[in-house]
């Protein structure tokens, strides 16, 4: 059913678990997995710009996301990407690559006391090509 | 414990994905791309009319056309080298391709003044249309201070990296767009009159050839934020064919505003003789700051307050945001000069906090502070045309040099019309582009006393600043060459 899916990777808690759950049902259909890690890059720099702190702290998510693929016995494609803002170059992604699936981890944020999805999650999933599931640990 | 596994050459560790260390997402189309150089280059419309009419008198709308036609060949330049290397430094990458890191510095420097100026000019200016609204911020020093603020708190939206709201820009510069369409076309329709405006034109007197002249080079400062279309060339969409169209739609957009808007504004406020014998406009006297709004208030009775108000609010938002795209191209080109190891990392380096070039944001917004306390528009103005004819210069030229020196690196635009030298294809708008703003840069130096002055020193620091960062650095690695092995090939023997 869902032959290729994004997974877009945050660093967080629940994305150990997103990529297991990826890779499981990808199986199922022998599908594709992109994991993707955005590095936001602030106006004040042009969008090339290398901030290799920022670079760093995307590999190694990334790494991770491999690890835990391996574990799971699939394989991955994992991609750093740089843009202005995380939702649009997700859904820009998902567009690009033609992908059938949209799997992100949300981690339990709260804001002013309240459960709180942030900017990334409502804006996928308004603007979204695809289905986008969206699991919490 | 001894690895009793034997490695063999042809075991490897195949790990798939990440093969480029990452890559951009592209987002700006011809809209976006058009919003963003019109938001620069529009914004100069609201002080630009006041400083030019200072000197061209009666001669403002031709002085204006004159100019419009250097800008079409610079933006057609800029055009062909965005879209060859879409970079954040503008001319400075250019010159950087074509020539060599000297050449490049020299482009960066006085561009980052033109940054600057254009943070100053803009910020200084909003708080003067604001002066409509709080009549207290109109006069020196309450404007000078309201602009110092302004530019602080961009300075501190910046550094504390609030998103700022792309749609909300792109909404705003549209609205903008309409409203000057719109006052455009009410001013063809009432105020224009092409018989004040023969009366208006004393042949040698009112202009003399000297302020004509003058009026010529200050009448860059009518198209800035050409260089936006540069630096946003590495988010541009097919930027083959966006970058081409936003900047011909730019060309024509701002010369048939500012061909109305110049005649409006002399029909209705002749030039004339003043008590001591010098020539002016009322214009310059009593709306230099805010122009426009000059425009709004002969406009009929029935809608000259609601549209004067709405004027002044348009102008001031849109100069807000011109000036944190002055802050932003600053604090871009300080990154690029950075990179190239032209600026001390002191100044260029990004903050590991911030995730921005702190200090550069730091240091441009303290020079643009002092430059709106001095509360001089002509002189920010000179400054302005001291640097961007020089920038400009040096683009033309590299890209002449470009199409010399390598002659097949791919151009996804390439300017129409050119001459056939042995062989190399020469672009006759960047030859004649080049001259212009070459001989209108020398009007400069020769014409504006304090721009000359004030140019010169900003260069000279910076030339010092170069050469002391480099002497200390040592060679680059740009300017590495390969030793030929003779030492070695001697030692053999």
């Amino acid at each position: 059913m869902f032959k290729k899916i994004l997974v877009p990777v945050a660093g967080n808690n629940a994305d150990n678990e997103t990529i297991r759950l990826a890779c499981r049902l990808a199986k199922k259909d022998k599908g594709k997995v992109w994991a993707v890690s955005v590095v936001t890059i602030k106006r004040a720099l042009p969008l090339d710009a290398e901030i290799d702190s920022e670079i760093k702290k995307a590999e190694e998510i990334l790494n991770n996301v491999e690890n835990i693929a391996a574990e799971e016995a699939y394989e991955v494609e994992t991609d750093v990407l740089q843009a202005r803002d995380v939702g649009p170059a997700i859904v820009d992604e998902a567009v690009e690559r033609g992908v059938s699936l949209i799997l992100m981890g949300v981690a339990l944020k709260q804001r002013f006391g309240q459960f709180s999805l942030g900017n990334v999650v409502p804006y996928v999933l308004k603007n979204s090509p695809c289905p986008v599931i969206l699991y919490q640990q | 414990m001894s690895d009793s596994r034997n490695p063999k050459p042809g075991d490897k560790i195949f790990r798939p994905g990440r093969t480029k260390k990452f890559h951009l997402r592209r987002v700006l189309g011809t809209a976006g791309l058009f919003s963003a150089a019109y938001g620069d280059v529009g914004s100069s419309i609201y002080y630009a009319l006041g400083v030019v009419a200072m000197s061209a008198l009666g001669l403002t709308p031709p002085v204006l056309m004159i100019s419009g036609l250097v800008f079409l060949f610079t933006a057609l330049t800029y055009a062909e080298g965005a879209t060859m290397l879409p970079e954040a430094g503008g001319s400075g990458a250019f010159a950087y391709r074509a020539f060599n890191p000297l050449v490049s510095f020299i482009a960066s420097w006085v561009l980052m003044l033109d940054y600057i100026v254009t943070m100053s000019i803009s910020a200084f200016s909003a708080v003067n249309y604001l002066g409509y609204i709080f009549p207290a911020l109109g006069h020196w020093p309450a404007d000078s201070i309201g602009g110092i603020v302004v530019v602080v708190f961009l300075a501190y939206i910046n550094i504390r990296g609030l998103q700022a709201s792309s749609r909300l820009n792109i909404i705003m510069v549209m609205v903008d767009l309409l409203t000057q369409i719109t006052i455009a076309i009410l001013a063809a329709l009432l105020v224009v009159k092409i018989p004040t405006l023969i009366h208006n034109i004393h042949w040698g007197v009112a202009p003399t050839t000297n302020q004509f002249l003058f009026g010529v080079s200050i009448s860059m400062v009518a198209y800035t934020g050409i260089e936006t279309v540069s630096n946003l060339g590495s988010e541009a969409k097919d930027p083959g064919k966006s970058i081409p169209r936003a900047v011909i739609f730019v060309f024509i957009t701002v010369f048939i505003l500012w061909a109305v808007l110049s005649m409006a504004a002399l029909s209705a406020y002749p030039v004339h003789q003043a008590a001591n014998g010098t020539w002016v406009t009322d214009l310059t006297q009593k709306y230099l700051h805010d122009p426009i709004l000059g425009i709004a208030y002969v406009m009929p009775v029935s809608i000259r307050h609601v549209l004067s108000f709405w004027v002044a609010f348009l102008a001031v938002t849109i100069l807000i945001i011109a000036t944190n795209a002055g802050m932003l191209g600053a604090s871009r080109l300080a990154y690029f000069m950075g990179q190239r190891q032209q600026l001390p990392g002191i100044i260029s380096k990004v903050s590991r906090r911030a995730r921005v070039p702190l200090n550069a944001i730091l240091v441009f917004s303290v020079i643009a502070s002092v430059l709106i306390g001095i509360g001089h528009i002509g002189l920010l103005a000179d400054l302005y045309a001291f640097g961007a004819v020089l920038a400009y210069t040096l683009a033309h030229a590299s890209i002449i040099a470009l199409r010399i020196k390598e002659p097949s690196l791919p151009r996804p635009f390439k300017i129409p019309v050119n001459l056939h030298i042995k062989g190399k294809e020469i672009p006759v708008s960047s030859i004649l582009g080049g001259l212009a703003t070459f001989i209108t840069w020398f009007i400069v130096v020769y014409t504006h006393a304090v721009g000359r002055v004030v140019g010169f020193s900003w260069l000279a620091i910076g030339l010092l600043i170069y050469f002391l960062y480099r002497r200390r650095r040592g060679k680059q690695p740009s300017d590495w060459t390969v030793e030929p092995k003779k030492k070695k090939t001697q030692e053999m023997l």
